[in-house]
């Protein structure tokens, strides 16, 4: 079975590229790909016109999981410590990141004994304090509230016009509108469809979608 | 991101480039220990944190305790009150009364519940998610295996306290102690712990679930015991084989012998199989490479073992030397150069088989430079060969001289072997034989040490340290 093919698009800095595609599209697997945590059978990440190493890849982007529950007995500050330590991460965000996502309350909790939502914000922390200039979140609002997800929103959009790069996997089209200053489709395996949303709404209405602009209607046509 | 360089002449280049270059070179440095001091440290954590060894800590004490009640009973029954130890001095060595059945404990724990501390260490990344994010650090997946290792290496150093504090009750007791025979029972439990430790961080690294790692591991080591039944049963290659494996590997270090191409076998499998598990711990590679890489290992892996099991040197550090003839027949029999040949007609399973090997074959072999020995018999048990023309036949071969003896002592063997050698049998040094250290005392207060203060601390240890940490 091919998960993937065809897969091209570029990431350029600074933006929040949204990957969005219905349930099983291979979201995820893209991004476990291109963080290295699942084999790839073809293909590159290039950088500046070169393929990446792996060790260039290690440096350029950090790959934030979806559903998972890292180190469950450890406390919600040890982890960010933790990770920080190991990757050398930015120490001196700590405190901003921390009082932005609120999860001050959270700190002295482990992390197997938080909620998803608040699971979710522990580990965005983490994501946002990595050193790496590009982050890649899977579903980075799965399990938030609808406050929660615009602060959220907010917060990735404040730090990516402080020149951070976020690539995030939604399949919530609104959350995706919200945050996602461009976007790659993804249906089926390959790509639909990469742009602005313009761009998507334009070449929509060349398959047919009533030119509205609304993102909903251009992933119905485009997937 | 880098700031502009400031602008300047060529010297203060010159010194800025020097700077840059210490910098990086200080910044890989600290960039290569330092996450692995993380990384140690969150082992550390997740290790206190898993209930696997808490329950590790808190069963060595009744283990532990079972065992040595049991062997200071019989050691102090054996010695009776006041009683003599010439001519059974073997019997009264505490290497063989107290320290083998003691840490026999080691032994059951290592096989039984190390495991299950070691795979939760390695599975339980992989399980929650948190691989996903450290293999995302460069950092080799051979050192983040080898954190695991050191860590758990630790835990069971923790956990050989019990063992311990046998000795020093033993103490207490007026007991003897010889510490390099202790150290050598000591150091062949903490190598089969290491065995134990690889082979369960490779079996979990491999498998997708925690369960499937343990009976995996299990799967392995009840083949281990297959392999010495089979090697007990058909003798030959699989003998030779069996004496490699763990029970075999501990049964030699309980007797104060410590030979180095057992020692090296065993570093050769922990290195391994933690490599093993490290090729497996990288799942942004894909299977058909991890399989070939771990086939490629396993050859290597083969190699050096068949050149390891090649070396000779031993070391008996037996306070008694029972893996050793007296010293003056060392000496006697060390200056024989000619190959000595042994023909042994008894079957694998015969008793005296066993016998002749430990008495005499396994004693000479650490003397003798050339000792070739050929087993001929038609049957594994032996019990229908008895009538058989040569059945029982032990012959020595020496310079192209032949004797034939059927006696299995040591004495028989050297008497054989001197007569061929035409040597002058050296004279018995009785000031110089081991005359044991009989003790007879019932084991006051082990039970209250094993039973209940050990089992106690460790829960109230458990309490307070997860709480520091958690």
């Amino acid at each position: 079975m091919t998960a993937l093919s065809d897969v091209s698009f570029s990431v350029r800095p600074g933006e929040v590229l949204g990957l969005i595609g219905p349930n099983g599209s291979g979201k995820t697997t893209l991004f476990e790909c291109l963080g290295g945590v699942l084999p790839l059978d073809a293909g590159s990440l290039v950088h500046e016109g070169r393929p990446m190493s792996d060790r260039a890849r290690a440096s350029t982007l950090f790959y934030l999981p979806d559903a998972i529950v890292p180190w469950p007995a450890q406390t919600v500050r040890w982890a960010i410590d933790f990770t920080l330590g190991f990757f050398n991460g930015r120490h001196h965000l700590r405190e901003e990141v921390v009082d932005r996502l609120d999860i001050h309350p959270l700190l002295d909790a482990t992390i197997g004994s938080l909620s998803k939502g608040q699971r979710k914000r522990a580990l965005l922390a983490i994501g946002l304090l990595m050193p790496q200039p590009l982050l890649l979140a899977d579903e980075p609002f799965d399990g938030l509230d609808l406050r929660q997800s615009r602060d959220v929103a907010q917060t990735l959009r404040s730090y990516a016009s402080a020149g951070r790069t976020m690539f995030l996997s939604i399949h919530q089209i609104k959350d995706a509108a919200r945050v996602c200053d461009r976007f790659v489709l993804l249906s089926g395996g390959s790509i639909r469809g990469e742009g602005t949303l313009d761009e998507l709404a334009s070449l929509a209405a060349t398959r047919g979608a009533s030119p509205t602009g609304d993102l909903e209607e251009v992933f119905l046509a485009l997937t | 991101m880098r700031s502009p360089e400031p602008s300047g002449g060529n010297a203060k280049h010159a010194n800025a480039a020097k700077q840059d270059q210490v910098f990086v070179f200080a910044g890989f440095a600290g960039l290569a220990f330092k996450p692995f001091v993380w990384l140690l440290r969150k082992e550390y954590r997740e290790l206190v944190a898993s209930r696997a060894w808490w329950v590790l800590l808190v069963a060595m004490g009744p283990l532990v305790g079972v065992t040595f009640i049991s062997a200071v009973r019989t050691y102090g029954e054996a010695s009776g009150l006041n009683g003599t130890a010439i001519g059974v001095g073997e019997a009264f060595s505490p290497l063989v009364g107290i320290w083998a059945p003691t840490f026999s404990a080691c032994e059951v724990a290592a096989v039984f519940l190390l495991p299950f501390v070691a795979i939760r260490l390695v599975s339980g990344d992989r399980q929650s998610g948190a691989l996903r994010i450290e293999m995302q650090h460069p950092m080799p997946a051979v050192a983040r295996i080898t954190a695991k290792a050191i860590v758990l290496l630790g835990g069971w150093l923790v956990a050989s306290l019990a063992p311990l504090a046998a000795v020093a009750l033993w103490k207490s007791y007026g007991g003897s102690v010889f510490a390099p025979e202790l150290m050598t029972v000591a150091f062949g439990h903490v190598l089969n712990a290491g065995l134990t430790i690889a082979l369960a961080s490779a079996a979990a690294a491999v498998t997708e679930h925690p369960s499937t790692a343990a009976i995996l591991t299990l799967s392995v080591t009840v083949g281990t015991w297959i392999l010495n039944f089979v090697a007990a049963v058909q003798g030959g290659i699989w003998e030779r084989v069996a004496g490699y494996t763990p029970p075999a590997m501990i049964a030699q270090f309980q007797h104060g012998l410590i030979r180095l191409d057992v020692v090296l076998i065993a570093l050769a499998l922990v290195a391994a199989g933690l490599a093993g598990a490290a090729i497996w711990l990288r799942l942004g590679v894909a299977v058909h490479r991890r399989v070939q890489e771990s086939f490629a290992l396993a050859a290597c892996a083969v190699l050096v073992i068949i050149a390891a099991s090649a070396v000779s040197p031993s070391w008996d550090l037996s306070e008694n030397r029972m893996n050793s003839f007296p010293e003056p027949d060392e000496r006697a029999l060390a200056s024989i150069r000619a190959p000595l040949g042994i023909e042994v007609h008894l079957a694998p399973e015969d008793p005296r088989r066993a016998d002749l090997d430990r008495k005499a074959i396994a004693k000479l072999r650490r003397v003798m430079p050339a000792v070739h020995v050929r087993y001929v018999s038609a049957t594994s048990i032996g019990l229908f060969e008895q009538s058989a023309p040569h059945y029982g036949e032990i012959w020595y071969e020496l310079g192209g001289k032949k004797e034939m003896s059927r006696a299995t002592t040591a004495e028989s063997a050297l008497e054989t072997i001197y007569d061929l050698a035409g040597v002058t049998p050296p004279v018995e040094n009785e000031d110089e034989m081991f005359r044991g250290h009989p003790l007879a005392v019932a084991p006051k207060g082990a039970a209250a040490v094993f039973y209940a203060i050990w089992p106690a601390a460790i829960v109230v240890g458990a309490f307070f340290i997860r709480r520091a940490h958690i």
